[in-house]
C-alpha cells in the first residue's frame, strides 16, 4: 500500500469518528445553550460542567430494550434508521474541510482534506440528502402507528417542498463559481472584495449572495427537521413523529442522523458561502477556520431552536412555496444576469 | 477480471434482479423500494460509463423526487396488497379484455428484446468522445436538443397546470 492510500484510509476513519463526536458535542452544546437561554444550568453533574453527559446518554440508550410494535413491518422497521444514519454519514464524504496538505512533510505528495473529490460534489450531497428522506418516510410507515405515519407524511411533504428552494439557492452560487466542485468553489473565494482598490471584505460568496445564503440556511433548517420547522416530530401533536415507536439504538440512529445532517448542512454552507477554509494562514491552519465557521453556524442552529416557536403546518407550506421559492428563483435570475453582465 | 467488469456485472445483476422483483412483489411499498434499488444500480452503471453527472441526476430526479411521490401515494392509500378481481390460476392470455391486451404487449416486448439482444454487435455504442462535463451537457441541451428540450418543458407545464386545475377547491361564498 502506498502512503497516500494509507493516509486516505486514515482520513476516512477520522471523518467518520469526528462525525460521531460532533453529534455527541452537539448534544451537550444544545442542552447547555438551551439551559443558558432559559436561565438554568443545563447538565452539570456528569463530569466537569457536565461534559460527559452525552457519554452517559449513549450508555443509557445502549442498555435500553429494543421494542417493535407487533403490527410493524419488521424488515422496513429495522431498515429505516439504518438508511437515515448511512445517508447522514455518506453526505459528508464529498465535503472538503481544508486546503491540500502534506501533514508537515509526512507525505511526499500533498493530499486533499476530503474523503472523495467528486467534480459534481454539490449534486452528490443533494442526491444523498434526497435518499435520506426514505429513512424518515419508511420509519413513519413501517411502525404502523398513526403518529408515526403522520410524522413521516409531514416530513416527506416538507422535504420535497424545501428541497426546491435549497437547490435553487445552491444554483446561484454555482453560477458565480462556475463549478460544481466544492474545492473549486472554496478556492474561488480566496482574497478580498475591493472597494476603490482597497480590500474591504473577504471574498466570500455570502456578501454578493446574502439572499441566497438566507434562503439556503432557512431551507437547510427545514431539511434537517429542526425547530422552528420540526413538524415531523412536533411533540404536542404527534408525540414524537416518525420515531415515536423507536427505542434504544435505533432511536439513537435517528438522533445521530439529525445532528450529523446539521453538521453537514453547516459545512456545506461554510464551503459555499463563508469561504470554507479561507482566512489568514489558510495553508497551515485552514481547517481551524473551517471548524470555527461551522461551529458558528451550528450555534446559530441551536440558538434558533430555543428562540423561535414552531410554525403552523399550513404556514410552513405557504412560506416554502409562496415566499422562499419565488425569492430563490428571483435571486437566481438576478445572479445569472449579473454573471452575464460582469463576467464570472 | 478487471474491477470495472466486476462492478458492471454486479450493478447489472442488481438492476435486472430488482426490476424483476418489482413486478413479482405483492406489496406495493416493496415494489417502490425495489424500483429505487434498480435506479441506484443504473446510476452505478452510469458512473462506470464516465457519466457522473447523469448518474447523480438519475438519483436526484428518479430515485429521489419521483419515487418519494410514489411512496407518498402508496402510503396515503395504505394499500398493503394489490387487489385481484380475477382468477389467478387462469393464464394471463386467457383473462378478459384489457388484461389480455396487456399480456399480448408484454409478449411483443419479450420478442423484441430477444431479437435486439440476438443481433449482438456494437451497434448500440456511442461514437467516441462522450459528453461528460456539465458545461458540455448544458451546451448540447440548449443547441442540438433545444427543440425536444422545450417540447418537454411545455409538456411538464401542461401537466402542472392540469394538476393545479384538478386540485383546486371550489370556493363557496
Amino acid at each position: 500500500m502506498t502512503p497516500l492510500l494509507i493516509a486516505q484510509i486514515v482520513l476516512t476513519l477520522f471523518v467518520f469518528v469526528m462525525l460521531l463526536n460532533s453529534a455527541a458535542i452537539m448534544v451537550y452544546v444544545e442542552r447547555k445553550v438551551a439551559g443558558m437561554l432559559q436561565q438554568r444550568l443545563g447538565p452539570y453533574l456528569v463530569g466537569p460542567k457536565g461534559v460527559l453527559q452525552p457519554l452517559a446518554d449513549v450508555v443509557k440508550l445502549m442498555f435500553k430494550e429494543e421494542l417493535r410494535p407487533r403490527a410493524a413491518d419488521a424488515f422496513l422497521f429495522a431498515l429505516a434508521p439504518i438508511i437515515s444514519a448511512t445517508c447522514a454519514f455518506a453526505a459528508f464524504a464529498v465535503v472538503p474541510f481544508g486546503a491540500e496538505t502534506t501533514f508537515f512533510g509526512l507525505l511526499r505528495e500533498p493530499m486533499k482534506l476530503q474523503v472523495a473529490d467528486v467534480n459534481v460534489a454539490i449534486l452528490v450531497i443533494f442526491a444523498i440528502a434526497s435518499m435520506g428522506v426514505y429513512g424518515i418516510v419508511l420509519a413513519g410507515w413501517s411502525a404502523n402507528s398513526k403518529y408515526s405515519l403522520l410524522g413521516g407524511l409531514r416530513s416527506s411533504a416538507q422535504m420535497i417542498s424545501y428541497e426546491l428552494s435549497y437547490g435553487t439557492a445552491l444554483a446561484a452560487v454555482l453560477l458565480m463559481a462556475n463549478s460544481m466542485s466544492l474545492t473549486a468553489i472554496v478556492e474561488k473565494q480566496a482574497g478580498a472584495w475591493l472597494l476603490f482598490g482597497w480590500p474591504v471584505l473577504p471574498r466570500w460568496f455570502v456578501f454578493p449572495q446574502i439572499v441566497g445564503f438566507l434562503v439556503f440556511m432557512t431551507a437547510g433548517i427545514a431539511e434537517t427537521n429542526r425547530a422552528p420547522f420540526d413538524f415531523p416530530e412536533a411533540e404536542q401533536e404527534l408525540v414524537a413523529g416518525y420515531h415515536t415507536e423507536y427505542s434504544s439504538m435505533s432511536f439513537a440512529m435517528f438522533f445521530l442522523a439529525e445532528y450529523i445532517n446539521m453538521v453537514t448542512v453547516s459545512a456545506v454552507a461554510t464551503d459555499l458561502f463563508l469561504g470554507g477554509w479561507q482566512g489568514p494562514f489558510a495553508d497551515s491552519i485552514g481547517w481551524l477556520w473551517f471548524l470555527i465557521k461551522v461551529a458558528a453556524l451550528l450555534f446559530f442552529y441551536v440558538w434558533m431552536r430555543w428562540t423561535l416557536p414552531r410554525y403552523r403546518y399550513d404556514q410552513l407550506m405557504a412560506f416554502g412555496w409562496k415566499v422562499l421559492l419565488p425569492v430563490a428563483v428571483v435571486n437566481l435570475l438576478v445572479t445569472a444576469a449579473g454573471v452575464l453582465y460582469f463576467g464570472a | 477480471m478487471a474491477p470495472e467488469i466486476v462492478a458492471f456485472y454486479l450493478f447489472g445483476a442488481i438492476a435486472v434482479g430488482a426490476s424483476l422483483l418489482v413486478i413479482a412483489q405483492r406489496n406495493p411499498i416493496y415494489s417502490v423500494l425495489l424500483l429505487i434499488a434498480s435506479f441506484g444500480a443504473l446510476s452505478g452503471l452510469y458512473v462506470l460509463l464516465d457519466a457522473p453527472f447523469v448518474a447523480v441526476i438519475q438519483i436526484i430526479v428518479y430515485a429521489g423526487a419521483i419515487m418519494v411521490l410514489f411512496l407518498f401515494v402508496v402510503m396515503l392509500l395504505n394499500a398493503p396488497h394489490e387487489e385481484t378481481d380475477y382468477d389467478e390460476r387462469v393464464h394471463p392470455l386467457l383473462r378478459p379484455g384489457p388484461m389480455r391486451f396487456g399480456a399480448a404487449l408484454a409478449l411483443l416486448l419479450v420478442v423484441e428484446l430477444g431479437w435486439a439482444l440476438g443481433r449482438g454487435g456494437d451497434s448500440g455504442r456511442f461514437p467516441g468522445g462522450a459528453v461528460t462535463s456539465v458545461a458540455d451537457i448544458g451546451r448540447a441541451l440548449f443547441t442540438d436538443y433545444a427543440f425536444p428540450f422545450e417540447v418537454t418543458s411545455i409538456l411538464i407545464l401542461v401537466a402542472m397546470v392540469g394538476a393545479v386545475v384538478l386540485a383546486r377547491r371550489e370556493e363557496h361564498h
